[in-house]
């Protein structure tokens, strides 16, 4: 205990040269740590210090309160009407304010549950009543922790330079200050918390996209963790609180790294495990410490949580770049913004760097926090939208796959019953050449009836183009008129007439129906046959004509004509009609001109 | 002529035929067999200067006979008897190596006349058997459906003029006259053409079997 010898008040503090006339700065005190908190008037404060005073450098390990005292005159710059205010930047964990041993200002609670006052700055009224022009005294009592008790360095306890000056001129500063420290990272912390609950919720609906479960309640806890930055009040100890404030982040480095994992599409069931039981390692740890040990193992946990975010930063972009490449660029921006942010962060909890104005982390975070949710959001809707356009890519496959195989199977039952019909009339055909064919063969050469055998002959020859048209496919029109051509002119040489045929040279592709073929087969033969038994012709002429729609076929020859019946009709029995009756079956029509003298004419004409 | 077979399966049918044969060959000894099983019994046995062969039999095709009767004896000339006057009948025959066909309702002079035509080498040869023919080897020079190992075998330029005027629809005479080419020499070409038809496609034949072979295999 620190009871001080020096009864009278030097002016312990001088004011700082200042660039504002009207604004006092204070950087120097005498100061004296008490752990019981008792009151300014019983104890002097000897001890010379420079503000901002520092707890971890001036009185490591001390927990409780410092008593600061300085004396100091009226600005001169400043009004004398002027409402004057005395601003801390920083005054942690929290502080009271005496001017002339009257209590002006308080921050809170200054005993255990002590209000949390660290993050926040402190703006005073110094009432005019006490406020003399010349040697007032001002008295801090800051209570406070040491650096070990504490998770973060932030919080470790301490006192900034003072400012007095007109209210006026310093509450912008303290509203600045209040704002960047606190309100933006208060806001940001609720922001998280619902990002974090939308998020949760979209990766509960797709649970196929686990990395948005995991993003979600990477950003819950981490806006929940910030809690500790704004909220002043909290109804525990500052050793449980640091505690549990402390134990948070192994949860949200775990979430971290399985999110990293995840999006990049890894899965180790190694790496779940550990991150698992670093949940319960690390508030282990801290119990097997004692809280007075508190910031030495936190010093401890946190490069290795860096250095894990690291490793899962390095995997996940390892992987994204060899096989998503389009994806890497934009998280490889943010995974190094993340990197950076974090590794100062660290630089400063290790002392290495001085603390900040604002929480870089705290504010740096929440926007890397959204750039992440917009980038993932980003993909995940690009995910929706191809797989909605799969979706109906696969509905117009699936239909026209069906169309198809509707068609296939109409055709193969088209087909089939083509092969059944023609599996039939080959059957058919086969019977009438064995059986009919056989016995009419037999006919033709044992009857001793010239007649006889050449009916059967004829019947013969019928039964096979029956048949042809029975089992015959459409021919090329140009090849059934070579046939033609060729029985004919083979049939009137064999009986020494002059055969005289042409047909059109151009090869036609136009087909004839095999009904059709056979049909015009029979009137030919049976005009050649007239020609050849009746006519006594010695020339024959047949003409052939083609056109898009009709076939015509003409055969003359210059024979003695076919006679008159009485019934001024021409001879029946030279198969006249049926001649004209097979055209007309075929929707075409059979002339017959014909006058003794003149010979006969037969003109055919078929529609194609 | 001294040997000739005669294979057809009506009693009546062969023995009108065989009449018929003895009429154009008077000093021919004839064998006469209703099955395909004989008839190849008695290729093994005879040596055969002429066969006509019925295709629709009840032990089966006459083309195995051909086809025997190219194999064993090259110098047979194989005819065909039939009452098919299709080409789908036909055609198998012609590539089994038969030299020719008779329609057997045909008029007793006339089958006569065509028998010994074709006995001194002037096979018939209608347009729609000329236009199979055409559509074989026109199958056959397509060079990716030819394998490299296939002998390829290919009518001259007058063969394929014959055929194609066989084919429009002109009769073997016709086209002496327009070709200016003697009867011996219309016929030499149709000889040929049978004979490449033939050889043809028994490389076809066994490709296809080796193929057949190799899958099973």
């Amino acid at each position: 205990m620190l009871l001080g010898g020096a009864a009278c008040l030097p002016l312990a503090a001088r004011a700082a040269e200042s660039a504002d006339p009207s604004v006092l700065v204070i950087d120097h005190a005498l100061a004296v740590g008490t752990a019981t908190g008792a009151p300014a008037s019983f104890i002097a404060p000897t001890q010379a210090v420079t503000l901002p005073d520092d707890w971890s450098v001036t009185r490591p390990r001390f927990d409780g309160s410092v008593w600061y005292r300085a004396s100091f005159d009226r600005p001169a710059g400043a009004d004398p009407h002027e409402l004057m205010a005395l601003y801390i930047e920083r005054a942690c964990s929290n502080v009271e304010v005496y001017l002339n041993g009257q209590r002006v200002f308080s921050g809170g609670r200054m005993s255990e549950p002590v209000t949390r006052n660290c993050h926040y700055p402190q703006l005073a009224s110094l009432p005019a009543a006490l406020l003399q022009d010349r040697g007032n005294v001002i008295e801090l009592q800051v209570q406070g922790h040491a650096l070990q008790r504490m998770a973060s360095r932030q919080r470790a306890g301490g006192l900034s330079a003072l400012k007095i000056g007109p209210q006026t001129l310093l509450a912008p500063e303290y509203q600045s200050r209040l704002f960047w420290s606190v309100s933006a990272v208060e806001d940001a912390s609720v922001v998280l918390v619902v990002l974090g609950c939308v998020m949760i919720g979209l990766g509960w609906m797709n649970r196929r996209e686990a990395y948005l479960g995991y993003f979600g309640w990477m950003s819950l806890v981490w806006g929940l963790l910030s809690v500790r930055m704004w909220w002043r009040d909290l109804p525990w100890d500052t050793g449980l609180v640091e505690f549990v404030f402390c134990c948070g982040f192994a949860p949200l480095v775990a979430l971290a790294v399985q999110f990293l994992l995840s999006f990049a599409g890894v899965r180790s069931r190694w790496i779940e495990n550990a991150l698992a039981a670093q949940w319960v390692l690390v508030p282990a740890t801290l119990l097997l410490a004692g809280p007075s040990r508190l910031f030495f193992v936190a010093s401890i946990w946190y490069p290795l949580f860096m250095l894990e975010i690291v490793a899962a930063v390095g995997l996940h972009l390892v992987v994204t770049w060899r096989r998503r490449r389009k994806h890497f660029w934009p998280m490889a921006l943010l995974m190094i913004a993340i990197v950076v942010i974090v590794a100062v962060e660290q630089a400063v909890q290790q002392g290495l760097l001085p603390a900040p104005r604002v929480p870089l982390l705290q504010l740096a975070a929440p926007l890397l926090f959204a750039g992440m949710a917009a980038r993932l959001l980003q993909v995940f809707a690009r995910a929706l939208r191809d797989a909605e356009d799969g979706r109906v890519n696969l509905e117009a496959r699936v239909k026209q796959i069906t169309t198809e195989i509707e068609q296939n199977f109409a055709q193969l039952a088209e087909l089939r019953v083509e092969q059944v019909t023609e599996k039939e009339r080959k059957r058919i055909a086969g019977d009438l050449h064995d059986d009919l064919g056989a016995k009419l063969l037999t006919i033709v050469h044992t009857s001793e009836s010239e007649r006889i055998s050449t009916l059967a002959r004829e019947a013969l020859e019928e039964m096979r183009l029956s048949v042809r048209g029975l089992t015959g496919k459409p021919m090329r029109l140009a090849d059934a008129l070579a046939d033609w051509r060729a029985e004919t002119v083979l049939r009137l040489g064999q009986a020494n007439i002059e055969a005289d045929w042409r047909s059109p040279p151009d090869e036609t592709e136009q087909l004839l129906p095999a009904r059709g073929f056979v049909q015009t087969t029979r009137i030919l033969r049976e005009a050649v046959s007239n020609i050849i038994k009746h006519s006594g012709a010695s020339h024959c002429k047949v003409r052939c004509t083609i056109s898009d729609r009709q076939f015509g076929l003409t055969v003359q020859d210059n024979g003695k004509g076919i006679p008159m019946e009485l019934d001024g009709k021409l001879d029946r029995g030279h198969g006249m009609s049926s001649m004209k009756h097979r055209a007309k079956q075929m929707q075409g029509q059979c002339l017959v001109e014909s006058g003794p003298g003149y010979g006969t004419v037969i003109r055919l004409t078929l529609p194609l | 002529m001294n040997n000739i077979l005669l294979l057809e399966d009506l009693p009546e049918i062969r023995a009108w035929l065989k009449v018929l044969i003895k009429q154009v060959f008077p000093d021919a000894q004839i064998h006469e067999a209703a099955r395909v099983h004989d008839a190849l019994g008695l290729v093994s046995a005879v040596k055969f200067q002429l066969a006509l062969v019925d295709l629709g039999l009840p032990d089966g095709s006459g083309v195995d006979v051909v086809a025997a009767l190219r194999e064993a004896q090259s110098e047979c000339q194989s005819v065909v008897v039939t009452i098919h006057d299709d080409d789908d009948h036909l055609f198998p025959a012609l590539q089994a190596g038969a030299f020719g066909y008779l329609l057997k309702e045909q008029a007793r002079e006339l089958i006569a006349e065509q028998l010994k035509r074709m006995s001194q080498g002037e096979p018939p040869l209608s347009p729609s058997i000329a236009r199979r023919v055409i559509s074989h080897f026109a199958a056959q020079t397509r060079p990716q459906e030819r394998p490299q190992n296939m002998p390829h075998v290919a009518l001259t330029d007058r063969e394929n003029e014959v055929l194609l005027r066989v084919a429009k629809g002109f009769t073997l005479p016709e086209i002496g006259v327009q070709l200016n080419l003697s009867r011996h020499t219309i016929a030499d070409y149709v000889k040929q053409i049978y004979r490449k038809l033939n050889v043809s496609s028994r490389a076809e034949a066994a490709l296809e079997a080796q193929r057949l072979g190799l899958f099973r295999r």
